[in-house]
């Protein structure tokens, strides 16, 4: 029973429809344009934050203001003007749905068509398996619809806005808010901490299994607005949570920016597991409007036995910039990334991973695809390292790239710090292309040559999909095929 | 990124102590100057120096120096391991052509001048934007020039002995040219040997080798244990042409080792490999850059790192293939063995790649010795100290099948098996 009433309440808000690329007209109550202190200020005060928060963003901001741009990544893109940018939209009401489809740009369309409406995808889903998806639903900057939330308060769960986590939980958030990706880590990370507008929070309490997965939908939705979410994750003692993020974004002109920051606390025994579907928009066949997405996502094992899995798809944003990591400080902890990172046209990714072996026994796991059509850059950079006290550390790194085409490039950068000796660490990488002889069997089995491309790349990329969880599977298998269309012939 | 700017005491002595001279070699010592005043000495926040830190490294200053040297060199000498498989040697102390120590060979093929007796001008390469080319191009004062005509070989080994010794706190700074015209080839030994104080070895190597050509080049780093030794190798290779290049390093407190290999023609092939042997707190950063700009050209790379006590190896390979390069073919590894707590290894393995019809891969591992083999070993009464050199003998010893002469072989083995015998 709930689950239909989950659907019919993502269905009352439109949440599947902005897949198709609409800008829902929602009245959007803008701060002006630029970031200073008032700024900074406004943002808290509209969210009604006690002092503390304020002030923790007033910090953040000063640190942001002394710190310079990273430019070390392989990427390329004229430079933001962040005096240019608005960095605060809410919604005033709920959106009375958006209008037809016939505006929206029919190559686009098409795109999700053959992607699969995610939401049909839930009701078999739900109907077949019996899963469950509790969507909390961002528009924009702030949290519109939490459902489910009953039964997961049964279960002792919290999982809210995370603006209404500082009001009601603000033990919690004083406690571990920053704790794994400190204010001044970087300068987005800095941005980030001053002006985020909302993400989700999730509290798993000491020995509970999530009974469902959890789910958010990010979009960007008002012109000109960055996105500043911010996600926090804690799983207690003993506790299990599957969390899913997926990601899409209307067709835009200008370049939007997207700065978010993850970060996630397992203690003793807990496990999290963390899954990204980012299809943002790339931009056209030139590269040009395409999303700037600088996300900093940490995960501290922090406990004994704990454990922290990242499971990534990229297809999507003009720039990625993003490097899920794990510190591995809890003894016996362990840290698993797997990765598909796929660009096309003239998209730019620079993504990784970085494993920080600090408990004694701690494993980690690094499985990265890499594919790279067009004129695409994709750039894999990662961190293995080991403390001296790390005894015993254990890591297995593949990276394998796939290029398509002869116009686009492949980078591996990986950096390994062993500094025991008992670290045993193991790095592969390979670069290839297609072979003919793949091609032509396929071709010869009536494939055309652009569903033979998007088979053979689905069984490279096979490993990490397996990872998914089951509601992604199907629909990034599509996405895949879609991803590299127009990359051959 | 902000460069610090405050000059360190090393970077004063530097820029203080430089004289262009009035040789044929003065304009590309200005040249050199001029390039090392803009970058100073490499620091942590300059990308490819992040784990050596020259400017922290190099805590005191090393004018630059040449000649004066004190000590026994014959001794030094003497113990050059491969001074008896080389049918030639050019030997040069503390920076200075020794004619003494020296025995050129008599061929008119073959080409072999100390730059400093050069009357003419000798062809130097071009400045590159590197800070160990710039003090190079700076300070040199001497080095061997040897060319090889077209068509003929210098197979029988030619040595290039490098002897430092000095008590003053002294920078030595060599620069050799091997310049292989079509069709020749030649297998050269280099050879650096330093006393016990400290000083400041910065020793480059160029090699042009036109289509068909082949170099054979084995280099023995055992400079003194507290000395620093900064150095890069530069090759050009024409088409067809095969580079066969090994390097041994043990000696030095602190090291620092640059490959810079580029493909100019096809079917080109390139061996580029090496082992660290190194203790107490030697460092040793073995940077390699590989540059395929032509298609189908071979490149393999094969490090193998023993670290003891509180050393500490690093290895940064770079595999760049030009959108050009199809049908390239790299391999890289790195194999680092920590046989002590405190030992660390880092590596640095990077690929990038813009053609799509090519092979390329790299591996690094790091860890320390299999519990496993040396339990087998054990069971069958070998001892474990035995049993450990056994296993890290066989380790390093994988390295040494790059290189073709066997003479050679037995004398890196050799070296190696002293250097686990002194464990």
């Amino acid at each position: 029973m709930a689950d239909v009433e989950t659907i019919e309440r993502v269905r009352e808000i439109e949440v599947d429809k902005y897949k198709y690329g609409f800008e829902t007209e929602l009245e959007s109550e803008l701060a002006p344009k630029g970031l200073n202190e008032d700024i900074v200020k406004f943002i808290s005060a509209k969210k009604g934050e006690p002092d503390w928060m304020l002030e923790w963003r007033l910090e953040a901001y000063a640190r942001w203001r002394q710190m310079t741009e990273p430019t070390w990544a392989k990427v390329d893109y004229p430079k933001i003007d962040f005096e240019d940018l608005y960095y605060y939209a809410a919604p005033k009401v709920q959106g009375d749905g958006p209008k037809s489809l016939d505006e929206v740009d029919p190559e686009l369309l098409r795109t999700y068509e053959k992607l699969g409406i995610p939401l049909k995808e839930q009701e078999v889903l739900a109907g077949v398996e019996g899963a469950r998806v509790a969507v909390d639903a961002v528009f924009d900057s702030v949290s519109v619809v939490t459902t489910f939330k009953e039964e997961l308060a049964k279960a002792g769960v919290i999982f809210c806005p995370i603006s209404e986590a500082v009001r009601e939980h603000p033990e919690l958030v004083k406690k571990y808010l920053g704790s794994v990706v400190p204010q001044a880590d970087n300068f987005y990370a800095a941005l980030n901490s001053a002006v985020f507008s909302d993400g989700s929070f999730v509290y798993i309490p000491e020995g509970v299994r999530c009974p469902m997965e959890l789910s958010t939908y990010f979009r960007i939705n008002e012109k000109n607005t960055g996105q500043f979410e911010r996600t926090l994750i804690i799983a207690d003692k003993g506790s299990y949570v599957s969390y899913l993020e997926g990601c899409t974004a209307p067709m835009r002109d200008e370049n939007q920016l997207h700065a978010a920051v993850v970060e996630l606390v397992a203690l003793d025994d807990a496990e999290i597991k963390y899954s990204t579907v980012q299809n943002w928009y790339p931009g056209d066949s030139e590269g040009k409007g395409g999303i700037y997405n600088f996300v900093t996502k940490r995960a501290d094992c922090r406990g004994h036995h704990s454990k922290v899995s990242w499971t990534q798809v990229e297809t999507g944003s003009a720039i990625t910039w993003k490097y899920p990591s794990c510190i591995l400080r809890g003894d016996n902890s362990r840290g698993e990334f797997y990765s598909i990172a796929i660009s096309n046209g003239k998209q730019q990714v620079d993504s990784g991973t970085k494993m920080i072996h600090l408990g004694k026994n701690s494993s980690s796991r690094i499985i990265s695809k890499g594919i790279a059509a067009g004129r695409s850059d994709n750039t894999y950079r990662g961190l293995v390292s080991a403390h001296r006290k790390a005894t015993n550390a254990r890591n297995f790194t593949q990276c394998d790239s796939l290029l398509i085409g002869d116009r686009c490039g492949a980078h591996t950068v990986p950096y390994i710090e062993a500094k025991t000796s008992t670290a045993q660490f193991e790095h592969e990488a390979t670069t290839s292309k297609i072979s003919d002889d793949q091609m032509f069997y396929c071709q010869a089995r009536g494939l055309n040559e652009e569903e033979a491309v998007a088979l053979i790349v689905n069984g490279f990329v096979r490993d990490v999909i397996q990872q998914l969880p089951m509601e992604f599977m199907a629909e990034t298998q599509r996405l895949i095929g879609i991803s590299l269309e127009g990359s051959v012939g | 990124m902000a460069i610090a700017t405050q000059k360190t005491a090393a970077e004063t002595a530097y820029l203080e102590g430089f004289d262009a001279g009035g040789d044929w070699l003065a304009a590309e010592r200005q040249k050199g100057f001029d390039a090392f005043a803009v970058t100073g000495l490499p620091h942590r926040r300059m990308e490819d120096w992040k784990w050596t830190d020259l400017r922290q490294l190099i805590g005191k200053a090393y004018p630059p120096a040449k000649g004066g040297a004190v000590g026994d060199i014959d001794a030094l000498a003497a113990k050059c391991p491969l001074k008896d498989i080389a049918r030639g040697h050019l030997t040069f102390v503390n920076g200075e052509y020794d004619a003494g120590r020296s025995q050129l060979p008599a061929s008119g093929d073959v080409e072999v001048t100390a730059l400093s007796t050069a009357s003419s001008a000798l062809p130097i390469g071009e400045t590159a934007a590197d800070p160990i080319d710039g003090l190079n191009r700076a300070y040199v004062t001497d080095g061997a020039f040897i060319r090889i005509k077209a068509g003929s070989n210098a197979d029988a080994p030619l040595e290039l002995v490098f002897i430092n010794s000095s008590r003053a706190e002294a920078t030595f700074t060599t620069r050799n040219v091997i310049e292989l015209e079509d069709g020749a080839s030649a297998t050269v030994f280099e050879t650096h040997m330093g006393g016990h104080d400290a000083y400041v070895s910065n020793s480059v190597t160029e090699v042009r080798l036109g289509n068909g050509a082949r170099l054979d080049r084995v280099k023995l780093q055992m400079e003194g244990a507290a000395s620093y030794h900064l150095s890069n190798l530069k090759a050009d290779l024409g088409a067809e042409a095969k580079l066969q290049d090994f390097t041994l390093t043990m000696g030095s407190a602190t090291t620092r080792q640059q490959g810079f290999i580029t493909f100019n023609g096809e079917h080109t092939d390139a061996t580029v490999s090496g082992a660290f042997l190194l203790n107490r707190k030697q460092h040793n950063d073995t940077r390699l850059v590989v540059d395929h700009k032509v298609p189908n050209c071979v490149s393999r790379e094969l490090f193998k790192c023993v670290m003891d006590d509180e050393a500490r190896g690093i290895f940064q390979g770079k595999v760049i293939v030009r959108q050009d390069a199809q049908k390239t073919d790299g391999k890289q590894s790195s194999h680092a063995l920590l046989l002590s707590p405190t030992a660390e290894f880092d590596a640095k393995p990077e690929l990038e790649i813009y053609a799509d019809d090519v092979v390329c891969g790299h591996g690094a591992t790091s860890g320390d010795l299999d519990e496993n083999l040396l339990f087998y070993l054990r069971a069958r009464g070998i001892p474990e100290k035995k049993a450990k050199s056994m296993l890290i003998s066989a380790f390093v010893a994988e390295s040494f099948d790059d290189v073709d002469n066997e003479a050679v072989r037995d004398v890196l083995k050799d070296l190696a098996d002293s250097w686990l015998a002194a464990r």
